[in-house]
Order: C-alpha cells, then structure tokens, then sequence
C-alpha cells in the first residue's frame, strides 16, 4: 500500500471532520449551559439542511448569505425551543433526556410532512478538484472545512471576548455563583441552547450540498458529534477539534483496511477506551 | 408510520366517484384488505414510495369500475401500507400487524432483501401470498411457495448486461462492484462477480457500505486504487448510488458506470448532477416514454406522471402489475382463499400492463415464481434515461 493512499486516507477522513466538531460543540455547549444532552440536535442539523435547500436551491440566493441564514434561523428556532420546551428541565436530565427523544421523532415525523421522504438535491456552491503531490482535494469539501474552522473559531472569540460569551462560560462553570455576580440565567440560557443549536444549523448548511437533505440526515452527525465530544472531553473545545480529527483519522485509515461494517465500530471503540482509560476524555478537566 | 392518509382519501373518493354506479344492496359493502410494505422514509424512501404508488393507482381503477368482483361478491379494495425503513426488525413488525392486526391476506409490495427475508418468516407459515421486488435468491424457493417476485433481480438481468457491455464496449476488462452490507448488496454483487467471472471480465472490487452512508471518499478512495476500467453502483438505491458517483467523480473516476440494479434514476440524477450521472448504464430501469417500452406501459407513465407530477420507475410498473395479476388470480379462482387463488396464478401466464407475463426462475430458484421480461438497457444521457438495447433474460430465452 502506498504513502499517497495512507495520506489520501488520512485526507478523507479529516475532510469532514470539522463539521462533525461543529456538531459536537454545539451538543456539548447546550450541556455544559443547562446540563441537559440534546438528543434532537441532530434534528437542528437537519433545519439546518432544509434552510440551505430552499433559500440555496430554489430560491438562488447566495451561498454563504445561505449558510447565515441557516445558522439564524437554526439558532432562533433553538431559543424558541429552550423556551417552550427545556426551559423548565434544566438540571433535570432524565426528564429532558426522554422529552428531547419526544422532540426528535417529532421533528423528523413533521419534516417528512413537512418536505416530504426523498433526499432534495443541493447543487454543488463549489465544483472541481485541486491536485497536490498526486492527492485529490475536492474544492468543495475544502470549502466546507475552512468555512467550519473559521465558525469554530468565531465560536472561540464569542466566548472569550464577548459580554454573552463570558456570562455562558460563567454559567457553565457555576450558575449559582454567576447569578449572584448578576448573570441573567434564564437569558444565558435561551442564548445558550440557541448558539448550539446554530452551530448544527451551520453544519447542516454546509454538509448541504455535499450530501443532499433528508428528514433522517440529523442521525449520522449526531453519533458522530457524541464520540467526538467523549473521545475529546465534555465541554471542552480543543478537546472536540482532537476528538474529531482522531475520529476523522481512524475512520479514513480504518476503511483502507477493514470492511465499513467494522469502520463504524471504531468510533465505539475509541469511546470505550477512554472512558476506561480517561473517563474525562482526552482533553477534559477533572 | 402507518401511510393510511392518502390512500384512504383515494379510497374515499373512489368510492364517492363510483357511488351511483353500483345496484344498490349488493354486496358492495365488503372490503378487502391488502397489504403494502416498503421503505417510506430514509435512503431507499423512492422504492417505497413507487411501491404503494402502483397499489394505490391498480386498487383505484378497481374501485372505480365497481370493485372487485371474485365469484358473487364484490370487494371494495382498501390498503395499509407500512414504512419498515429498509430495516428487518421493522418489516418483520410491520408484518405482523399486517397479518395479525389487520388480517390481510395479500401483501402486494416489498422492498429490499433483508426485509423480505424478516416479512417472509410471517407470510409463509400463516399461507399469505406475498409479492415482492426484493432481490436475492433466499427471498424465493421451494420452501417458499407463497412469495413472487414481481420485477427481474441481478440473477436475470446481471448476465445479459455484461454479455451486452463486453460486446459493445471492449474497452472494459476491470470492474468494481459496490453495493449496501446486507442481502440485497450481496446478492447482488454476488451476480455481478459471477457474470464478471463467466464472461472473462477481472473483478477489481467486490465493496460493500452500510446502508445510510453519506461520505463514500473512504471506501472509494480503496476501490479506486484498484483502477477499475468501470464502476457498477450495483445495488446501491438512487440517493446514495446518486452520492458515489458524485464523490468517485470527484475523486477523479472517469471511466464508465453501470448500475445493475439501478431503478430510479430520476433521484439518481439528481442527487449526483448531470455531469457525474453521465453515462450510466442500468439493465434494471425503464424508460416509460421509450420505444423499447409496451403501449400500456407508456400509459401508465403518463397516468402515473399526472397524478403524482413525477416520472414512474421500474419499481412503481412492476407493483402495478403484480396488483393487476393478483385481483385476477382472485377472479379466476372465484375466491379469496389463498390456497385457490396460488393455484390460479401459477397456473397460466397473465396479460398486464408489461403485456404477457410469464412466471419462470426455476432453474436459478427450483421454484417459478419470477416474474419475466425482456431487459431494456438505458443510459443515462444529458440528466435524461434514454434506452439503448433490449436483451433477453436467459430463462425468458428457454
């Protein structure tokens, strides 16, 4: 087997991996602000999908104003839903692990309603391939990972250097202690669930075109978003950029070697691992 | 989830639509219940959606022409049909409440191998007839007497493709093969390796994904470097077959493209775009408004095309006709029971919207229970299905 097919393989698998860590943020966020674990944020990764493919395309509307769109629209569909919906089940996670089950079939049952069953085609933003040193790079995944590492790291800015951002890094670390310091809880929240939800938003906006859209599309990201986030540590972000690119690496290598059924039991492997080994993840605190 | 909306508003109008056409106090007040499974949502959602879509358009001109009539009684026809997802566990569910909850006695579409092999373990032991468009050599047998198969499989149309490929395109000596991880995958892929194999073809690649896959670049990335002179997304469905070939053509494969089993192309196309769908051949698709098809079929695409505002596939023509030919095995049986109305099917062929349909397959099965026609070979040409040859299967031969 050759160094180019290793690497194309190690590129493979990395190409998306930074979408999945989008996802990943977003999950862990939300559990870090209201310690609950969304189950339906896969979901929101799919409005995500179907806001790119009725503003992209048919209606033609720009690519990234699109991706913005989605990320928008995602995020206040997620304020709407902590509102309605998890804002009383803060700290309760059994309660909102069993109503955000609800809210997943809901909001694939009402998708298939609503848009129909068959996968909607996006047309490609970004055609072509680059070739560098006999390795193929699709200009459009590689749009797609430098789109994703420029939100994961808008995401990083937001929370060090912006008033909301540090308020949810409070609330993460102690909600008690950042209400009597003045924090707006409730609000802190709502922002909270909202920018998580975003981020699946923007994901889905930009996997859009490179897989088509579906009702079910929410489910593969989603597994992907909880290995990532376990392999790397809850709640931190460097350690979810690490567990997506181990992820990204072993899958891409893992399918030169082994049958695809055994591809995907990697990711579970690498998740028991750590949780024997370093049951913080790799890069979580104590 | 239970699709009973739809077809029940079909039902309801039809009945409306035919209501002063019947005498009243006759027997039109008795239904019978017929059985539509197939996968309604996920990556396979078009095989089901044809699926209950041909029922739907059969049991409605029944309807509207009065009912069913099977010896002095006439049957309204009503359908419950199930989405199983491609998933076994479902559709063996999925039949049991078919056959327990709403005692049909017909079930008249499937879709995908494993699922049928799940709906099978239900229908053959409780004698319900079941027609299928499943592929693979477990789903029919001696020991399944009750089931058909209403569309040709890879064992029918496999060798004929490639004896047609290896004359008139030469060029190719090395293909690879890839298809989903279950038993339509690898029945299918086993056909192709066998046609490949018998003809004096090299196989490359004989690959399989799991179903529900988005990124193909991983095992593509395998099968490319094997430097296939072709790529047959065998028995992937449209959407996903749709997504390899835009990633292989991303990849840099250029090289010709068959599906064997490929038969929505339509999704195909537009999941994978013009440019990577040029050029695909599939033996298992039709064109309804091809010259290669029958006058009845192209009838039914027009129909099938009004109504639903979409372009038939195979999958929806073949459900069709296997409804056509079940009511009137009913017919000619004079009764419901299942044990008469086999015994009427098998007993001569039926003429139907594919014109006479023969029942063979018992060399390759030791049953006749598939149903034959010719194999029209299409390509697909600037986004469009345009029909290039028409071969015969080897039993439709004999």
């Amino acid at each position: 087997m050759s160094i180019d097919l290793l690497v194309q393989a190690l590129l493979n698998g990395f190409g998306l991996a930074m979408v999945y860590v989008l996802v990943a943020l977003g999950l862990t966020l939300i559990f870090s602000i209201l310690e609950i674990i969304n189950f339906a944020h896969g979901e929101f990764y799919m409005l995500g999908g179907y806001v790119t493919y009725y503003a992209y395309a048919l209606f033609g509307l720009n690519y990234f104003a699109t991706l913005g769109l989605a990320i928008l629209t995602v995020g206040l569909a997620g304020v709407v839903a902590e509102r309605l919906i998890f804002h009383d089940l803060r700290g309760k996670a059994l309660n909102a692990f069993i109503v955000s089950l609800g809210l997943l079939w809901v909001m694939q049952a009402g998708a298939q309603l609503a848009f129909g069953v068959l996968d909607k085609p996006v047309p490609s933003a970004f055609s072509g391939i680059v070739r560098v040193l006999g390795l193929v790079i699709s200009v459009e995944r590689l749009v797609v990972t430098l789109s994703a590492i420029v939100l994961i790291v808008a995401l990083y800015l937001f929370l060090r250097l912006s008033r909301p951002g540090r308020a949810m890094r409070a609330v993460a670390q102690d909600a008690d202690a950042a209400a009597l310091q003045g924090v707006n809880i409730e609000a802190v929240a709502a922002l909270g669930f909202g920018v998580g939800c975003a981020l699946a938003g923007g994901a889905g906006g930009l996997l859009a075109p490179v897989f088509a859209v579906s009702p079910a599309m929410g489910a593969l990201p989603v597994v992907k978003a909880f290995i990532i986030i376990i392999v790397g540590g809850m709640g931190s972000l460097p350690g979810a950029v690490l567990g997506g690119l181990l992820l990204g690496g072993v899958e891409g290598l893992g399918a030169l070697f082994m049958g695809s059924a055994a591809v995907n039991i990697l990711g579970f492997l690498m998740v028991i691992a750590v949780l024997l080994v370093r049951p913080r993840g790799l890069v979580g605190g104590a | 989830m239970r699709i009973r909306g739809g077809i029940a508003a079909v039902v309801m109008m039809a009945l409306a639509a035919t209501a002063g056409t019947t005498t009243p106090g006759a027997a039109q007040d008795k239904t019978l219940t017929i059985g539509v499974l197939g996968p309604l949502s996920g990556g396979a959602a078009s095989y089901g959606v044809e699926l209950v879509r041909g029922a739907e358009m059969r049991a409605e001109e029944i309807n509207k022409g009065g009912g069913l009539k099977v010896g002095s009684d006439v049957y309204r026809i009503k359908l419950v049909s199930y989405d199983h997802k491609a998933l076994a566990a479902d559709a063996a569910t999925a039949a049991n409440k078919l056959v327990f909850q709403d005692k049909v006695k017909y079930i008249i579409g499937n879709a995908v191998g494993a699922t049928c092999n799940a709906v099978q373990t239900v229908t053959e032991p409780e004698k319900v007839l079941f027609s299928f468009v499943c592929w693979g050599t477990s789903n029919l047998g001696p020991d399944k007497p009750h089931s058909f198969r209403a569309m040709l499989s890879q064992w029918e149309v496999a060798e004929p493709f490639y004896r047609w490929v290896k004359e008139k395109h030469p060029q190719v000596k090395r293909v690879a093969a890839i298809s989903p991880n279950d038993t339509s995958g690898k029945d299918t892929n086993t056909a192709v390796v066998k046609a490949l194999k018998g003809l004096g073809f090299e196989v490359a690649a004989d690959e399989y994904y799991e179903r529900g896959t988005k990124d193909f670049y991983p095992i593509l990335t395998k099968i490319l470097a094997t430097k296939p002179d072709m790529l047959d997304v065998a028995a992937a469905p449209p959407g996903e077959a749709g997504l390899i070939l835009k990633q292989a053509r991303e990849l840099g494969f250029k090289g010709p493209k068959g599906w064997t089993a490929g038969v929505n192309p339509v999704t195909l196309v537009s999941i994978a775009g013009k440019e990577a769908a040029e050029g695909v051949w599939s033996p298992a698709n039709i064109n309804v408004k091809s010259d290669f098809v029958s006058a009845t079929v192209r009838r039914f695409g027009e129909e099938y095309e009004k109504r639903y505002k979409e372009v038939p596939g195979v999958i929806a023509v073949a459900n069709y006709a296997a409804f056509d030919v079940f009511t009137k095995a009913m017919q000619d049986a004079r009764s419901l029971d299942t044990d008469k109305v086999l015994a009427a099917l098998t007993q001569k062929p039926f003429d139907t919207v594919w014109g006479r349909l023969v029942l063979g397959g018992k060399e390759t099965y030791g049953i006749d229970r598939q149903f034959l026609y010719p194999v029209v070979i299409s390509e697909i040409r600037d986004g469009k299905v345009v029909d290039i040859a028409q071969v015969l299967p080897a039993a439709l031969k004999k």
